[in-house]
């Protein structure tokens, strides 16, 4: 076996021309290695959920070849390999907090015995034990969303893919977050984080792409994009990258 | 570089999707399950026994009788095709079903549990509404269980994947709602649920092969009473061949990637 080690994503030639001719993504190339912390910004409609969807195979691209740790993104190897929290609160409303991450693990392959160990796991780590019992919907907008970041580690993913995890939660639970996505990725997961907050891929990511129109205009670590751009914060430097 | 290790399930996939689609059902049991039973005995003893006995025998059958085939197909179309409608329905619009198309689970996967949820759920209301039907209407022989087996079987496939079908076309809980209302409840009643298609006039009897529903109804009829509108063999012939017909479409629908959140 050799040394080097596949990369946690990779994306060659991705395009994406939805029903209605439009295009979210074109040409995309991007290569995460094992073990990163990559921030993905851009303006909304840039592409990003997009190229996320492709990843996880929920959108179908149009041209272009995606591998998740060497393997092609449409087998199961793939795909049990990823852990996804969306932007929406996407949850099963006919379930129970607990029945819906146990099913979950079952359509990762667990065992009963498994995925209800590690559900309850999760509910303790989320701090949701209270709320095993209780419908997704009837949960607070925060507990919510602690709930789809519970989900989308149940099956121990390699790479975690969130997509503006803490878009609109209160100042402590983005606190836990990036807490639990710090030692998350300390642990070895790599991270593809979406993000409007400009501070916080600066604070979490090793390095950072900007996306726009489906493109990826920039990509670097923090300090050497704002070098490139002459840029004396983040701020400056997203404007910048938009605007050239 | 990284080994290549297969991805290996303890349990199928499969079967927990499917077992969340009854799950799912049963949650809601007063709904899917109560009701359904509960209006189709309700015609059982209106039309079989009160009305019934005003009616004159039909092919040597009691009118009682003579309805609960229909009837009984009748109550499994319904809940087979709305089973899946309303459950890839609302997986689409609360984009629960991401989370299923993010995981192993293969397309094909997806769609035999989502086709096993409707499967379970009308057999269990057929069941049911047997159970109180046919000690109503004094006829628990079956004249042909051959075909009474094989053409339920062909039913349940049929309706199943055409809820499916609809849950995966349909853009708004309107869609949902008038599917049942303004197709399958009038298929339902010019489909020979309580009547004899040979009794009416040609054209319309012609008419009433063109309804798929009719065909249904023939394959239970003939299991339970030994007779019919149609041969058993053109009966099970054309239920198959919708069964066929339907689960190709619906495959494609999901292999193709066009299943949209």
């Amino acid at each position: 076996m050799s040394a080097w080690r596949a990369s946690a994503l990779s994306v060659r030639g991705l395009t994406k021309t939805y029903a209605d001719g439009f295009t979210a993504v074109s040409g995309l190339d991007l290569e995460i290695p094992d073990g990163a912390f990559f921030g993905l910004l851009g303006p909304n409609g840039a592409g990003k959920t997009t190229l996320i969807g492709s990843v996880c195979s929920i959108v179908r691209p149009t041209t272009g070849g995606l591998s998740v740790f060497g393997h092609d993104y449409r087998t199961r190897e793939a795909r049990s390999l990823i852990g996804l929290a969306e932007q929406d609160i996407n949850v099963d409303r006919f379930l129970s907090v607990r029945q819906m991450l146990i099913y979950h693990g079952g359509y990762h392959g667990m065992s009963r015995q498994a995925a209800r160990a590690r559900a309850d796991e999760v509910l303790d780590l989320f701090r949701l034990s209270h709320k095993a019992d209780a419908r997704a919907y009837e949960l607070s907008g925060g507990m919510q969303r602690r709930l789809v970041l519970a989900r989308a580690l149940l099956h121990q993913p390699r790479l975690l893919i969130l997509d503006e995890p803490t878009a609109g939660v209160d100042v402590e639970l983005r606190a836990e977050i990036w807490r639990l996505m710090k030692g998350l990725n300390a642990a070895g997961t790599t991270i593809l984080l979406t993000t409007h907050y400009l501070e916080e891929a600066e604070t979490l990511c090793d390095e950072i792409a900007l996306l726009r129109a489906g493109e990826i205009v920039a990509r670097g670590t923090s300090s050497s994009l704002r070098a490139r751009y002459g840029a004396r914060d983040i701020g400056e430097l997203y404007e910048r990258a938009m605007a050239s | 570089m990284t080994a290549v290790v297969a991805f290996r399930a303890e349990r199928p996939a499969f079967l927990w999707l499917l077992e969340r689609e009854v799950l799912r059902f049963l949650n809601i049991w007063r709904y899917s399950i109560i009701g359904p039973v509960l209006s189709t005995v309700l015609f059982v003893i209106v039309f079989g026994n009160a009305l019934g006995r005003h009616v004159d025998p039909v092919d040597g059958v009691t009118y009682g009788r003579f309805i609960v085939p229909g009837l009984f197909a009748q109550a499994m179309v319904n809940v087979g095709f709305f089973n899946g409608t309303t459950s890839l329905f609302e997986a689409r619009r609360d984009r629960y079903i991401n989370d299923v198309f993010a995981s192993p689970l293969r397309w094909w996967e997806v769609n035999a549990a989502l086709v096993g949820g409707g499967i379970v759920r009308a057999v269990i209301v057929g069941a049911s509404t047997l159970a109180f039907a046919l000690p109503l209407t004094g006829g628990s022989s079956i004249a042909r269980p051959g075909v009474l087996v094989f053409g339920t079987l062909g039913l349940l496939v049929v309706v199943a994947q055409v809820g499916v079908i609809a849950g995966s076309l349909a853009k708004s809980l309107d869609h949902v709602y008038s599917m049942e209302s303004i197709v399958l409840l009038p298929l339902g009643f010019v489909g020979g649920v309580f009547y004899s298609v040979s009794t009416l006039p040609h054209a319309w009897d012609v008419l009433s092969r063109f309804d798929p529903v009719f065909w249904l109804v023939q394959v239970e009829r003939i299991g339970f009473l030994g007779q019919g509108d149609t041969s058993p063999a053109a009966a099970l012939l054309v239920v198959w061949a919708l069964a066929a017909l339907l689960s190709a479409w619906s495959a494609w629908i999901f292999a193709t990637g066009r299943l949209k959140p």
